[in-house]
């Protein structure tokens, strides 16, 4: 049986202004849950909330079947890391890690055995003797995750723990962060501004924006279905345009587009996506024979970034900026270059469509 | 891994009180506190002076404003406290540019040798002065051969100028070394000539510095009490003449209206120097990194012999009581004694140490040990007490305001910081009338005075707390409170230590304050309890100025024990900044 920790209509206000708006989720015991967003869309709120360090303005924190919103964090027994750490500097690493153990006057004996047994889960044995400000950011960073593991927390909440870290440290740390959670099988809240880091690590990611949840899924579908335009702005990079949409066909101010049918038979306003992947790129004047004309337009590269494996093009096609990725190899055998003109292939099944409605 | 393996069983211990309540609690203490001890008294004062027979009057103030005596103290306070300001702000200014933006040498002694006035009472200065310009003075008397003397304004606003140095000098040295040096150096590349240069761009970002500097001494100057009253001979400014009136004529309604009235000019100079830190700090606050370019030799020639000038005073006054208190007869006998360390028999005596020492002790020995230094036992003992008592409130208050954050935590912050706006000639009234009532028990004790200078001081204690808590990261408190910790256990486990060398070096201000303040508790003391820095004035009045400096070098050699027992506990210097935000 999981203890299950739930939202449900869950909503915070301060003053007038809602920070966080009615969300509801479900989260199983043992999953690793991102709370993934733009800075102010109100997650690291909601996990204050879970904390028990804000108040909740309505709805409610259920967690094993118990509604707990009026129970003091101390009692909620969440391990927590923090973004600055928040290591205690007048402690060693051993005494910061114990400190959740003796205040729960554990014998000795057993908080001896539990420091060593999390030490080496992070392999920090050699530095169990030192002050916090003699380790790195990333070492660190490990001892205030496993000082928050070490009272073995029923669930570890983790608000936006390697952004202070370098690009480097904050891959290599991530990756830990992963292994220990499906090591440990606990449950892990994630929160974090930075997609990547959400879709690498989690079971489930939530998408939000203004308070709200604007998509619940798994990294994979996040990705390739995304449920909004924000969405598909936001989770990864994604080209835009703006048209009326008849059956078949979407007109935009300078071109027309085949895309998958509409079920709608009237005139609508739409929003067309396409991720920068799905685009293909001919050298100007030679595009394959077989594919729908109208889908194929001309342009001229403005921009060439080599991102690796990868190569990331920017091409003007008549006055709009569209990016286009392709790989390395097929950059070299299209000859394309800076400057060149090329033609652009933006297959009609690549196409997301949103209804402009709702803006991004 | 068995996910029951740890902490089953070790549950959390439940606190004896939730901490929501334990803040509520420590705050209403606080509150309770402040309110009966800092408003209650003020509130009695202003009740007396405005009311008689029960019904509201003005008569007092009419009274105060047409009695010539009166009315010339305000005028004179007015007077010494303008003059003492301009010269003392222009002359701290300029010794804190030369600290700051010249490469001379030997910054680190001339900041030692300011800070030297904080550690004796502010009547040192005066009895400096009579010392050497006196009616016996040594250069007047001795060298010049002259009648002249600087008893009255002069004398005052020597003495004061040199009190409030150190104090101006904190928040010029402050201002000026936060902003930023490359502004100099951008606007000579660009053409300026070096003067300006100071004009243009040193000048204008320092502004608020130099107001708060100028409105604090004014504020330290018309509220002190002992300068005055040694040097000031027949020329009465409000400070003294409040003590005159009631003491000495017992017209507690004028000394109460007389408090009422320097209460607007030093409020008013409190509140504008609060206003102005606040603005100079929004100004430098940017994160400019002094580094200064070597100074031309005549800059730095220039700047050594000015910054050497109220060096040398300093040195002078401390130099001449310390003397002053080992020979026979200034300034004709210059033989070396310790007669004078034998003081007049006071008549004091001492909760366990008379005791202590009249049983162990016999005959000379037993009336100078036992009795005739029970004053100086006396203000140790308060001092230790207000040391602790005064870092532990103010700190308690500091992380009320600062990390607590409950509602009305703006009114304890206000009761907090408004102690240093009220003179303490006028805490002191306002707790005679507050708390001579038979009923209060503590009054005519040494808890009373205690408390009193714990209050008095509260200012600098809570404001030098909050800075200190500001610098410890939210979020060190919240992990300890995720791990399980209660607010008592994160308090001393976590918040306490962080704070401690904070700690310290308030117990270190509070001590010494304690030792050498008088204008509060000159109204307290009785004849069963006295202090030591009261007996100096009594000493003086008595005409035993030698058996003054004397017990004024007491006072420093024991602050200055107990600021090297500080340095030992903590490693660092217990003076630094300390002046900055009175």
């Amino acid at each position: 049986m999981g203890r299950n920790l739930s939202l449900e209509n869950l909503t915070k206000r301060f003053g007038t202004l809602t920070a966080v708006d009615h969300v509801n989720l479900e989260i199983e015991e043992g999953e690793f849950i991102c709370f993934l967003g733009p800075s102010g869309c109100g997650k690291t709120t909601i996990l204050r909330m879970i904390t028990g360090f804000e108040t909740v303005t309505e709805g409610n924190v259920i967690f094993d079947g118990k509604v707990i919103n009026d129970l003091i964090p101390q009692k909620r027994e969440f391990g927590i890391v923090f973004q600055s750490y928040a290591l205690f500097p007048n402690m060693t690493v051993e005494e910061n890690i114990a400190f959740g153990l003796k205040v729960r006057k554990m014998p000795k004996k057993a908080i001896a055995e539990r420091v060593d047994q999390m030490l080496d889960l992070t392999g920090l044995r050699d530095w169990r003797h030192l002050y916090p400000p003699q380790l790195s950011g990333g070492q660190q960073q490990r001892v205030a995750l496993v000082r928050a593991l070490a009272p073995n927390p029923q669930v570890l909440l983790l608000d936006e723990p390697l952004s202070a870290l370098d690009a480097k440290i904050r891959v290599r740390l991530r990756a830990e962060v992963k292994r220990l959670q499906q090591e440990l099988k606990k449950t892990m809240i994630y929160v974090t501004h930075d997609q990547e880091e959400a879709l690498s690590i989690a079971d489930r990611v939530v998408v939000m924006e203004v308070g709200q949840f604007r998509q619940v899924g798994k990294p994979i579908d996040i990705y390739k279905c995304p449920a909004s335009s924000f969405v598909a702005d936001f989770v990864g990079t994604s080209n835009f345009f703006k048209g009326l949409q008849t059956v078949d066909r979407v007109r935009t101010e300078k071109w027309e587009f085949r895309v998958p049918k509409s079920t709608s038979l009237s005139k609508e306003e739409v929003f067309l996506a396409i991720r920068p992947e799905k685009i293909e790129v001919f050298k100007y004047g030679e595009p394959p024979s077989h594919l729908e004309p109208s889908n194929l337009i001309p342009g001229r590269i403005d921009v060439v970034t080599f991102l690796g494996a990868a190569v990331r093009l920017v091409v003007n096609m008549d006055g709009e900026e569209v990016i286009s990725d392709v790989i390395e190899k097929e950059f070299e055998q299209r000859q394309l270059k800076q400057g060149g003109g090329v033609l652009l292939y933006f297959p009609p099944e690549a196409f997301i469509i949103y209804p402009s409605k709702e803006s991004s | 891994m068995n996910r029951t393996d740890v902490s089953k069983g070790y549950s959390i211990p439940p606190t004896l009180i939730s901490d929501r309540y334990l803040t509520w609690i420590m705050m209403g203490f606080l509150l309770a506190v402040l309110t009966f001890f800092l408003l209650f008294p003020v509130y009695q004062i202003c009740r007396l002076s405005f009311i008689k027979e029960g019904m509201f009057t003005l008569k007092n103030y009419a009274a105060s404003f047409t009695h010539p005596r009166i009315f010339r103290s305000l005028t004179n306070s007015l007077y010494v406290s303008l003059v003492t300001t301009v010269i003392t702000t222009v002359l701290a200014f300029f010794f804190a540019y030369g600290l700051t933006r010249t490469t001379i040498s030997g910054k680190g002694i001339f900041y030692t040798i300011s800070t030297f006035p904080l550690i004796a009472p502010s009547i040192i200065q005066g009895l400096a002065l009579i010392l050497l310009f006196g009616r016996n003075g040594l250069v007047t008397r001795y060298l010049l051969q002259t009648d002249w003397n600087i008893y009255g304004a002069t004398g005052i606003i020597a003495a004061e100028c040199l009190y409030c140095f150190p104090n101006a000098l904190f928040i010029l040295y402050t201002t000026l070394s936060a902003v930023d040096t490359r502004l100099d150096e951008a606007a000579q590349s660009l053409g300026a000539s070096a003067l300006k240069t100071f004009y243009k761009v040193t000048l204008p970002p320092a502004k608020y510095g130099i107001a708060s500097a100028a409105a604090l001494t004014f504020n330290l100057t018309i509220t002190d009490f002992g300068v005055p009253v040694v040097i000031g001979g027949n020329y009465s400014v409000l400070a003294t003449e409040i003590y005159q009136q009631v003491i000495g004529m017992q017209r507690f309604d004028l000394g109460a209206t007389i408090s009422v009235i320097l209460l607007i000019p030093s409020v008013g100079a409190f509140l504008l120097n609060y206003y102005l830190t606040k603005k100079s700090y929004a100004l430098i606050s940017g994160q400019a990194r002094p580094f200064l370019q070597p100074s031309r030799p005549f800059k730095r020639w220039a700047f050594t012999l000015y910054c050497w000038i109220p060096s040398i005073f300093i040195l002078i006054v401390f130099a001449s009581v310390f003397l002053g208190s080992f020979v026979k007869t200034w300034p004709y006998d210059f033989s070396l004694t310790f007669r004078h360390f034998d003081f007049p028999s006071l008549g004091g005596s001492a909760p366990l140490w008379t005791k202590f020492w009249a049983s162990v002790l016999k005959g000379e020995w037993q009336s100078i040990i036992a009795y005739k230094y029970a004053p100086i036992w006396n203000s140790l003992w308060v001092s230790i007490f207000v040391a602790i008592g005064g870092a532990t409130l103010t700190l308690l208050a500091g992380y009320i305001v600062e990390k607590k954050k409950p509602k009305g935590e703006q009114i304890l912050y206000t009761l907090g910081v408004l102690p240093a706006a009220i003179p303490g000639t006028v805490m002191g009234l306002g707790y005679i009338l507050a708390f001579n009532k038979p009923y209060f028990l503590i009054y005519g004790t040494f808890w009373i005075i205690i408390i009193n200078i714990i209050i008095c001081n509260f200012t600098l204690g809570i404001l030098s707390s909050i800075a200190n808590l500001k610098q410890i990261d939210k979020s060190i408190e919240e992990a300890a409170v995720s791990l399980g910790a209660n607010s008592i256990t994160t308090f001393t486990r976590v918040v306490f230590p962080l704070t401690k060398t904070a700690f310290f070096s308030n117990m270190a201000f509070f001590f010494m304050r304690s030792m050498t303040t008088i204008s509060a508790v000159i109204f307290l003391i009785s004849a069963k309890v006295k202090l030591a820095a009261i007996e100096i004035i009594f000493l003086d009045i008595d005409g035993r100025t030698a058996s003054a400096n004397a017990m004024c070098t007491i006072i420093i050699v024991i602050v200055v024990g107990m600021l090297l027992v500080m340095r030992l506990i903590t490693g660092k210097a217990g003076l630094k900044g300390m002046g900055t935000s009175t």
